[in-house]
């Protein structure tokens, strides 16, 4: 039996489970103190024996996941599959919305005919009111319509004009130009003309 | 040991996502320890492998509910604890679980001596001294790991071992004087 104060700690350390500053100072200790060396060496010797019986071999491979009796059956495998693959949750995440989406289409007609039905049936006070009030409000939004686009019309016709009209006067502008300067050719050319007649009148 | 533990947290990344391979190649890795850890309990080889294909089974079930990849040891050995402890109350519902040992054969490759001196002194100590020296000196666990394994504090497993090693140390004293075979 160690009576020595570490006897403890000289055990954990013969199983590697002091820290560092633990063990070192254990280290420090050991060859001052005759009775943990030779307990630990006993503990050595006691544990090696017990590690000399070797493991067995396992009588045969565990057939767990290689059997095919445990593996998953092939619909269990497909939903596994499917719950871990986002690719196939997502694809059938848009066949869900487009399924939805066709059964809607289907059914929203059906329903408006029997709102329709209804409502020729029964001819409410109410339901004439609003028909009254929108058949205004659709009448007051056409002669809006109407008038702005008279205005428009309008508007462009009176541009039109007063561009017609500027191109008529710079139109006569150039025609007078060009006037002034067939007279001022006319003259010039009467003027010769009266010298090659009467060539000596000129040096006379 | 750093890169084995990668490989493991790995193949449980893998196993998680329903990758029945990665499993399979963890049960290859631990299946030899686990059993072996089994046959020191019950000291009886079809037990120890009906049992290990039960831990496995477990072990895959939920898988999932593995917090830390890198505890996945001390985990699986927990399952393979609450099994042995399971089959040993069902046999003997009056003795609160404790493993009555079978008669274990030599080991091979060692002197029929030590074998026998060995597993003496091993069937003296109680299953849970049994336990923790199987756990400590044979899995190479640390006590922290142990105390996950078994449920129990750090010092209560010390104190199981401490005694059971004193106790083995005087019963192994004539093999071990004259050296191991």
């Amino acid at each position: 039996m160690n009576t020595c104060e570490r006897s403890e700690a000289l055990r954990d350390y013969a199983f590697d489970e002091l820290n560092g500053a633990d063990r070192a100072a254990l280290e420090r200790h050991l060859p001052t103190c005759a009775t943990c060396e030779a307990e630990l060496h006993s503990l050595r010797l006691t544990t090696a024996t017990l590690r000399s019986i070797p493991d067995r071999e396992i009588p045969q491979r565990i057939a767990f996941v290689s059997d095919k009796v445990f593996e998953p059956s092939p619909v269990a495998r497909f939903f596994q599959g499917f719950w871990t693959s986002p690719s196939r949750l997502g694809f059938a995440s848009a066949c869900l919305i487009a399924g939805a989406l066709l059964v809607s289409g289907l059914h929203r007609p059906t329903e408006i005919r029997t709102v329709v039905q209804t409502a020729t049936g029964t001819t409410p006070a109410g339901t004439q009111d609003v028909s009254g009030q929108i058949d205004a409000a659709v009448a007051k939004a056409v002669a809006q319509v109407r008038a702005e686009d008279a205005k428009l019309t309008q508007n462009v016709l009176a541009a039109a004009e007063i561009k017609h009209q500027e191109e008529h006067k710079a139109l006569l502008v150039a025609m007078q130009e060009s006037m002034d300067v067939m007279q001022k050719r006319m003259g010039a050319y009467t003027s010769l003309a009266s010298l090659e007649i009467n060539p000596n009148g000129a040096g006379q | 040991m750093i890169l084995r533990a990668v490989e493991d947290a790995d193949l449980i990344a893998s196993a998680r996502k329903g990758n029945v391979e990665a499993f399979n190649h963890l049960v290859s890795r631990w299946e030899k320890r686990v059993y072996n850890y089994l046959l020191r309990l019950t000291g009886r080889p079809e037990d120890s492998l009906d049992l290990s294909q039960d831990v496995f089974l477990k072990a895959y079930q939920n898988i999932r509910k593995l917090d830390d990849p890198a505890r996945y040891g001390p985990w699986l050995f927990r399952i393979a604890h609450n099994e042995a402890y399971s089959m040993f109350r069902k046999r003997h519902p009056d003795t609160s679980g404790d493993a009555e040992m079978a008669e274990r054969e030599p080991a091979p490759g060692v002197s029929p001596e030590v074998s026998i001196a060995v597993n003496a002194a091993m069937d003296r100590l109680t299953p849970e001294q049994r336990e923790a020296v199987v756990l400590k000196v044979h899995e190479g666990f640390k006590f922290d790991e142990m105390a996950e394994i078994l449920g129990c504090p750090v010092s209560t497993i010390k104190s199981r071992l401490y005694t059971a090693l004193d106790l083995m140390k005087a019963e192994l004293a004539p093999v071990t004087n004259r050296g191991i075979r």
